[in-house]
């Protein structure tokens, strides 16, 4: 795979200072998220002599070999004992959610600072494990949760905080399609092994990034169409004190708009899923709506979706060399989790009138085998 | 009874694991990757992964069953491949009754009145669609005498219901002003419900082992594409007035490309396949990338209307005048299609304003 390149001159959204040195990096599972995001990633921060993968850890040796192909230094092994790597290192979690929990308290008992694939956890329980172990050994606790450095949703952040096009009114996010991440194994889809479905998988991020720019809700409904599995579609209704409502949306089963609307009091905001750094903007009065690209004060084009995953990973390293603020910490990320428990608690089965089963007017000829 | 689905990810495989499951019956639903597992996995259910073009795969996924259904998808040479290695996998796997997920369109998408389970089939259409489900059909029933299995193939026509292209892309082409009929109604639309075709599956898996064979199934109303268009039409608040009626049906050019790949694809050139060089292999994949893009468009021009979205399948669709009968599987299956044409649109309808954000649909028990 080409190496992402980082352009050199981009707006930060968190000030990081020079790199001093490259971090050692132990990537822990080395199935999809790693083979398509964390690879490339770690190759531009090694271009940039900010990383240096030590040791690549995953129990299946298919999975381990295939990225020990990009990262010949590094040592492949099945299991934490065998990595040796030194304290002040940086694990990243990127094992199925089950293990996320034990990995990231693995990787903290031995000195280990942690970046931790979403969802942080399983449960908001394993999430204060991790928060309280990371505060014990005075480690870095982060969670991947990239797109806050989405130029559209800093941009977004700021006009709300500013009141730039007037009071907030409501929003509505529809996110998801039938689902197509290259699964090696069914544990998306295993209670056993996740803890939820679409909510989980998808809605972690919209619910993040809620609540990085609205705070908690007042209200909140939820349904979703599990049945004894894990859900594909799911609706989620978010009240807020100010008065402030949205929808959300979300599937593995469907194609949705992919879109974000936010309804102001002076005109409406909408973007596309994962287009990082472009947006509609129709200020209402006006005839016709602006679409472009978002840039920063030099006048370059904002961060793309992969620059976005690579700048995460910057300011991880950041944080763990102590130049700058851990950008999503555990803290919030078992804020998030808590908020993903409580929905699932309450969920409602939803409406789908059109599954009721037709008048059995079908007579069968003769009984069943 | 447990029912083996194989392609349960699919929108009529879903609704079979669903209907069968939501009733208290037990089914398998077997998908070939685990990417494809969201929808079966909604329920407590054994899903499995197999593959519907080999054998060893897809028999141990039917281990157990003591029926299967097949509602697999996949290009016209999957499409062929795939019967004989259902029928040679229920054998291994001691499955006995087998349902097979043939088409209407096996009989051509205008097939002449009169056409019936009694009319012989050709591979001298126009779409490889339809020779290719043909061949298929033909194919699962010498696969069924061979491995001595009971093999019953459906035939529905245009499947309807939530999840069906037929809802979603008709409520787009009439929202972008794209739909279209020949005049004066369209012709005669052989729609089942998917419902419909999920009773007429069951009613297969249940009769008596002699009654095998190909069956046709629709709804039990003779509908035009007009009443389709229109009732779809009418729930988006679009005047069925609005769309455009062509006076004859508008002939389609074969592309260029679609007829050089069914040059190239014909089956006696395909045991060569193996001996082309990749190079050659990828050389020939640009060649007809290349013949498919189209100029850029003239500067000192104004941008014309999308105009109808002409599609030959649809053209040969609505010269259709003749409704499929079903009486076979009514006499034979005991076939007899719970939902009306109306109650089935009501359902595809209200689905389809969930799946567009347009409504959250409140839980009856």
């Amino acid at each position: 795979m080409t190496p992402l390149i980082l352009p050199d001159r981009r707006p930060a959204p968190h000030p990081v200072a020079q790199p001093a040195g490259p971090v050692g990096i132990v990537l822990v599972g080395c199935g999809a998220v790693a083979r398509l995001f964390y690879q490339p990633a770690l190759h531009e921060l090694g271009r940039r002599h900010e990383a240096d993968v030590l040791a690549l850890v995953d129990p299946l040796a298919g999975a381990r070999d295939a990225l020990a192909a990009h990262f010949p230094q590094a040592k492949a092994v099945a299991t934490f004992e065998a990595v040796g790597a030194p304290p002040g290192s940086l694990a990243i979690i990127a094992s199925p959610p089950k293990h996320h929990a034990s990995h990231a308290l693995a990787a903290l008992r031995r000195g280990w600072h942690v970046l931790c694939e979403k969802p942080m956890a399983s449960t908001p329980e394993e999430c204060a494990a991790m928060v309280e172990q990371a505060a014990v050994h005075e480690r870095v606790l982060a969670v991947g949760h990239y797109k806050r450095f989405f130029p559209v949703h800093g941009w977004l952040r700021e006009a709300i905080r500013r009141g730039t096009f007037g009071e907030l009114r409501s929003f509505d996010i529809q996110e998801g399609g039938p689902f197509r991440w290259p699964a090696a194994t069914p544990s998306f889809f295993s209670p056993a092994d996740t803890p939820g479905g679409v909510l989980l998988d998808i809605g972690v991020h919209v619910l993040d990034l809620l609540d990085w720019w609205l705070g908690e809700p007042a209200e909140t409904d939820y349904a979703d169409d599990a049945s004894g599995g894990l859900e594909a579609n799911a609706v989620l209704t978010l009240a807020y004190a100010s008065g402030l409502r949205g929808r959300v949306q979300l599937s593995r089963d469907w194609p949705t708009r992919q879109a974000y609307r936010f309804e102001f009091e002076r005109g409406t905001v909408e973007w596309q899923v994962n287009a990082a750094n472009s947006l509609s903007l129709h200020l209402h009065g006006l005839p016709a709506a602006l679409q472009g690209t978002l840039l920063a004060p030099d006048g370059e084009a904002g961060w793309t979706a992969p620059q976005c995953f690579i700048a995460q990973l910057q300011a991880v390293v950041a944080a763990v060399q102590g130049r700058g603020p851990v950008p999503v910490t555990g803290a919030e990320g078992m804020r998030i989790m808590a908020l993903i428990s409580r929905l699932y608690r309450d969920r409602r089965p939803l409406g789908q009138p059109w599954l009721r089963a037709p008048a059995p007017v079908t007579r069968f000829l003769v009984s069943p085998p | 009874m447990i029912t083996a689905v194989i392609g349960a990810a699919g929108f009529v495989g879903n609704r079979l694991v669903e209907t069968i499951h939501l009733e208290g019956g037990t089914v398998v639903p077997v998908v070939r990757t685990p990417a494809r597992l969201a929808l079966p996995a909604r329920f407590a259910v054994d899903w499995r992964l197999g593959d519907a073009l080999d054998v060893r795969s897809l028999a141990e996924a039917l281990r157990g069953c003591d029926t299967a259904v097949h509602a697999a998808l996949g290009d016209t040479r999957q499409i062929e491949l795939m019967p004989a290695v259902f029928a040679a996998a229920a054998a291994r796997a001691g499955v006995k009754r087998v349902v097979y997920l043939s088409t209407a369109s096996v009989h051509g998408q205008a097939p002449e009145p009169g056409t019936d389970e009694s009319t012989p089939l050709h591979t001298r259409h126009r779409l490889g669609y339809n020779n290719a489900k043909v061949r298929a059909e033909q194919a699962f029933f010498r696969a069924c005498r061979r491995h001595r299995l009971d093999g019953f193939a459906l035939r529905p026509g245009i499947v309807h219901g939530p999840r069906s292209r037929w809802i979603a892309d008709t409520a787009r082409d009439l929202r972008e002003g794209r739909a279209w009929l020949v005049s004066p109604d369209g012709g005669v639309c052989n729609a089942i419900h998917v419902d419909n075709l999920v009773a007429a599956v069951r009613a297969a898996l249940h009769a008596p082992a002699h009654q095998a064979g190909p069956y046709l199934v629709g709804d039990e109303e003779t509908v035009t594409w007009r009443d389709f268009i229109s009732t779809i039409a009418a729930d988006l608040g679009i005047d069925p007035a609005s769309v455009t009626v062509f006076p004859r049906a508008p002939v389609v050019p074969e592309d260029r490309r679609a007829r050089l790949a069914k040059w190239i694809f014909r089956p006696g050139l395909r045991p060569l396949f193996p001996l082309v060089p990749a190079r050659v292999k990828r050389t020939g994949k640009l060649v007809l990338s290349a013949m498919q893009s189209a100029p850029p468009p003239p500067v000192w021009r104004m941008r014309d209307p999308a105009g109808p979205r002409v599609t030959e399948e649809l053209s040969l669709l609505q010269q259709c005048r003749w409704k499929l009968p079903h009486t076979r599987a009514t006499r034979l299956l005991g076939y007899h299609p719970p939902l009306t044409f109306a109650d089935g649109m009501a359902r595809s309808l209200a689905w389809l304003a969930f799946a567009e954000g347009r409504a959250t649909p409140t839980f009856t028990p």
